[in-house]
């Protein structure tokens, strides 16, 4: 697969369909995000160009200036046509980037790529297709979520002791939000007096992430990046692929799919949303 | 458009944490998280994640600068470095060298700690170089080499993971070493004990079985209850006794009064808690034991020290995976820094300079001849300049002016010299005292390497330009050896200096850049094909005749404790959200955002009887000084104890501090004194 990506990129740049590939580059002994412009070095770099497990999603939001790195991107050069070397889940952020104003789609072409089965069932993914699949053979998404059902299957106080717990470990790192494609916003609620008292360890339970939870509900693309980011193991995907099951049940909206798709929470309520009442939730 | 991410070592703690810098044209803009390091695994703590912020700061230092009529003016490099050449040859030639004092720095690489002693040693002619090492782990460094011949963390951090027990005294991790507690955590949820002992109610104590705590300064005659449990039931390890250490005996005849009901009365750690927990420990398959500097900053620092290997020996959890004692380094590269020998009585390796085999090794490659007397410590120093036998001083990358123990006496001390040179990469509360200021690069804008508290060397590299003027402290260095004359300061790149360091130290020889470049090697890698130490001490301990040494040890107080006048004990250290002298974090935002200014702890019951309210001011006394700070009521300290983090020069702990040192290590007491505190009366 890795070869057609890079016939592919080669492909793309030689006939200046795009000016550069957003891909990951073999580095260091590991690998890391790079923009191939085909420039530095001339086109022979893609040799270097890969996939990863580790780094299933590559344009994060760049911290201080809290922008995602393909917006800072299209700043500096708005003319600039990248090619981006996408999972399902990337090219979910990037329909969620595009929604909310935060990039041109019309300036990116997307390099879908599949995951293979034993990679969705690692992030348990429902979707590990984006819907520009341009290589490799689409798999089916996972469904079933046993770390969802085990919770739900326990009595309330038993569900809050578990959260209670897990959410004691917080160092109040922001990881999970610095890892969140869909966290750009410049006045991070979570930095917020007003939500969270500054300074104290274990953050005040459970409004410094609820406040997260909350404000990520309808946006979140279930890529798991926040999970990955906690250095100490709090289960997030749990909560935000339930919260994904939410919006699908109430709203029937599903974050990530087109960008013409607005937002329930961002519509006006004239008519009830509401499909039925919320009874479930972990 | 150029984007590009350069995977470095983060400047912070000991953990070794690698992150990528994020660079588009040129410019610094994130820090991505590495998941392929093996210690971070794509997780980092928020210093961490926001380690770029300092690093574009716009109070960087870009230009020498040079005090006139007290006042900083900038000056060319050629001014600047001529002219500390010239000041440094007067004073080595009118005082002798020993009238100079260098300060080396935790915050630079391995071979800039390198090229300064060099400097110091072959140069300059002194062994008066020291570093902030004293501070925080000179016990450790004593201790551990007197009881097992390497004073260094003696396993790895992700070994704690599978680890049946862990005992955590004197070491708030999850703050102070956030990636090292989460394998502390990982370790509990896979069903290990944890043990904390710490008079403080850290958030740790939350996941722990058992909490010891302990009245501050009495972690002796805990490890000697502890000890005294284990040898009464029969649970020592025998065999590891016989086969592997020398002086049991010793110890057995120290311990034996130090029975739980005596140790209660000596701690206040009820004997049934201390008892339980002393079998928890020696039952466990793999017990290991963190400590910090909890158990460090005292002035029985290094009894401390060698009370937690006398623990580890008797119960043979020692040399095998997810054992051991594990002090954590508190700064990214103070190992690196001791281990390069930016020490008074020690080369690279520690190699002693009293040595003459290694006087004349060290000698002969650099053409000149070392001195012999072990130089200063730096508290030594700081008097020594106060009495004016000390005339000038050559600071790189550390700020005593905050960082050590009552700063009035270390003020006195550097005003009192006739020329102070700072090294630095921003104007601190230290730079602002010398005649001569050098602005350095900081981490990101230099290529070099750091060793972690595992003993782990990583590659430190360069992602952007440094600003203005500012240049590598390697670079300086060597300009100002070549300025006084040394031909022996002609490196191209610091990867020749690791080669020259690698050709001098044993533990060090099979490291080099393309070794480094593929991923960190942990010392000893003695050759070109070791792989490198995970765990040491597995078949023999590195003392001369491969035995561990018990030490029998007696509980000492504190050198002051409380009194009708001064009736709280003060405790310092730090939290989460800053860093040392706050010279960095001060200066990033978040960092900010979450605690802009210092405060003091203090128990409810304490605060209700002194009639001080949440977040008033109160004026905090020692017999050293006092300051005004912000109360902050918590249970997180006992009854008759208070706790200030150091961070904040402009309510600075260290104004208070005792600056009584351990006999041997010379650290100083930072965390017991006696204290007064009371409300600020509102005018």
């Amino acid at each position: 697969m890795i070869e057609s990506i890079r016939d592919l990129a080669r492909k793309w740049l030689e006939s200046k369909e795009v000016d550069a590939i957003f891909g990951l580059k073999e580095q260091d002994g590991g690998v890391a995000p790079y923009l191939f412009t085909g420039r530095v070095n001339g086109i022979s770099e893609l040799g270097k160009l890969t996939t990863s497990t580790q780094y299933r999603r590559l344009c994060y939001t760049c911290r201080p200036s809290k922008d995602n790195i393909l917006s800072l991107m299209q700043r500096r050069e708005p003319n600039m046509k990248i090619g981006i070397v996408a999972r399902g889940c990337e090219e979910r952020a990037l329909v969620e980037l595009a929604k909310r104003g935060q990039i041109d789609l019309e300036k990116i072409k997307i390099m879908g790529i599949a995951c293979s089965q034993e990679e969705a069932k690692e992030c348990k993914c429902e979707r590990p297709y984006p819907n520009n699949l341009v290589i490799g053979e689409r798999v089916e998404g996972v469904s079933g979520d046993e770390n969802i059902n085990a919770l739900l299957s326990k009595s309330l106080p038993e569900r809050l002791a578990f959260w209670r717990h897990e959410l004691s470990k917080c160092i109040k790192c922001y990881g999970c939000r610095d890892a969140c494609p869909m966290c750009f916003c410049k006045d991070c609620k979570m930095e917020q007096k007003i939500f969270t008292e500054t300074g104290s360890l274990p953050p005040e339970i459970p409004m410094f992430l609820f406040i997260r939870f909350y404000h990520i509900s309808e946006r979140c693309i279930g890529c798991g990046e926040c999970e990955k980011a906690c250095p100490v193991d709090i289960p997030l995907l749990t909560i935000f692929r339930q919260l994904r099951r939410d919006m699908k049940d109430l709203f029937d909206y599903e974050a990530g799919i087109a960008v013409e798709q607005e937002s329930p929470l961002l519509t006006t309520l004239d008519e009830s949303p509401m499909r039925k009442e919320v009874t479930s939730g972990v | 458009m150029e984007y590009k991410n350069v995977l470095t070592t983060c400047p912070y703690c000991g953990c070794g944490c690698n992150f990528y810098l994020q660079v588009l044209d040129g410019k610094l803009i994130g820090i991505l998280p590495c998941k392929s390091h093996p210690v971070s695994q794509g997780k980092l703590c928020i210093k961490g994640l926001n380690a770029g912020d300092f690093v574009t700061s716009k109070d960087r230092l870009t230009k020498p600068l040079i005090k006139r009529n007290g006042k900083f003016t900038d000056i060319s490099w050629d001014e600047a470095l001529f002219l500390v050449a010239k000041k440094l040859k007067e004073y080595k030639e009118s005082y002798g060298p020993d009238s100079i004092a260098v300060l080396s720095s935790a915050k630079c690489t391995n071979e800039e700690n390198y090229l300064m002693m060099k400097f110091a040693r072959a140069v300059l002619g002194t062994n008066n170089v020291d570093h902030c090492a004293r501070l925080c782990h000179a016990s450790t460094v004593v201790g551990l080499v007197q009881s097992f011949g390497s004073g260094a963390m003696t396993n790895s951090i992700r070994e704690l993971e599978d680890a049946d027990c862990i005992l955590v005294i004197g070491s708030n991790t999850p703050e102070q070493h956030p990636l090292i507690a989460r394998y502390i955590l990982r370790a509990k949820e896979k069903g290990a004990k944890i043990i904390v002992a710490d008079p403080r109610s850290i958030t740790l104590v939350q996941f722990a079985d058992y909490h010891l705590r302990h009245r501050p300064g009495t972690d002796v005659a805990l490890f000697n209850g502890m000890m005294n449990v284990i040898l009464n039931e029969g649970l020592e390890d025998k065999e590891f006794i016989k086969e592997r250490t020398e002086g049991i005996e010793e110890l057995k005849e120290v311990v034996k009064k130090y029975t739980p009901e005596y140790v209660e009365q000596i701690t206040g750690v009820p004997k049934d808690i201390l008892v339980d927990a002393a079998r928890t420990y020696a039952k466990a398959e793999r017990a290991s034991i963190i400590y910090s500097m909890g158990i460090t900053q005292h002035t029985t620092g290094v009894d401390n020290v060698r009370s937690s290997a006398n623990l580890a020996m008797l119960t043979g959890n020692l040399g095998k995976p997810s054992t051991g004692v594990n002090p954590l380094r508190g700064q990214v590269n103070v190992q690196g820094a001791c281990d390069m020998g930016a020490l008074p009585n020690v080369y690279s390796g520690y190699q002693n300079v009293v040595d003459e085999k290694a006087r004349e090794k060290f000698g002969n490659a650099w053409k000149v001849k070392l001195p012999e007397k072990p130089g200063l410590t730096i508290i030594e120093m700081m008097n020594e300049a106060a009495k004016g036998n000390i005339k000038a001083m050559y600071i790189m990358g550390e700020n005593p002016m905050v960082s050590d123990p009552d700063i009035s006496h270390v003020k006195e001390g550097l005003e009192k010299l006739e020329f102070l040179v700072v090294q630095d990469i921003f104007l601190t509360e230290t730079a602002q005292l010398a005649d001569v200021v050098l602005p350095g690069a900081c981490y990101a804008e230099k290529e070099g390497t750091f060793t972690s508290t595992e003993r782990l060397v990583q590659m430190v590299r360069k992602a952007i330009e440094p600003p203005g003027e500012s240049k590598a402290d390697w670079e300086i260095i060597c300009s100002l050896a070549k300025a006084m004359g040394s031909k022996e300061f002609e490196y191209v790149s610091p990867a020749e200096i690791m080669d020259e360091i690698a050709s001098f130290t044993l533990s060090y020889g099979g490291m080099s850049y393309d070794r480094l470049q593929k991923g960190g090697l942990a010392w000893p890698c003695p050759s070109k094909e070791h792989p490198g130490t995970p765990y040491l001490h597995k078949e023999k301990f590195s003392r001369a005749n491969g035995k561990g040494k018990f030490f029998g040890i007696e509980f000492k107080e504190p050198a002051e404790l409380p009194d009708e006048e001064y009736p709280f004990i003060l405790s310092t250290g730090r939290i989460i959200f800053h860093f040392h002298t706050g010279t960095m974090t001060r200066r990033t935002e978040l960092l900010n955002k979450e605690v802009p200014t210092g405060y003091v702890e203090i128990a409810h019951i304490d605060a209700a009887r002194l009639g001080i309210g949440a977040g008033e001011f109160v004026s905090v006394q020692t017999r050293r000084g006092q300051i005004k700070t912000k109360a902050l009521i918590t249970e997180r300290v006992p009854e008759g104890m208070i706790f200030i983090p150091f961070h904040f020069a402009e309510c600075a702990a260290n104004v208070l501090t005792n600056p009584a040192f351990d006999p041997v290590a010379k650290i100083p007491e930072y965390k017991v004194c006696a204290a007064r505190i009371e409300k600020v009366k509102v005018s």
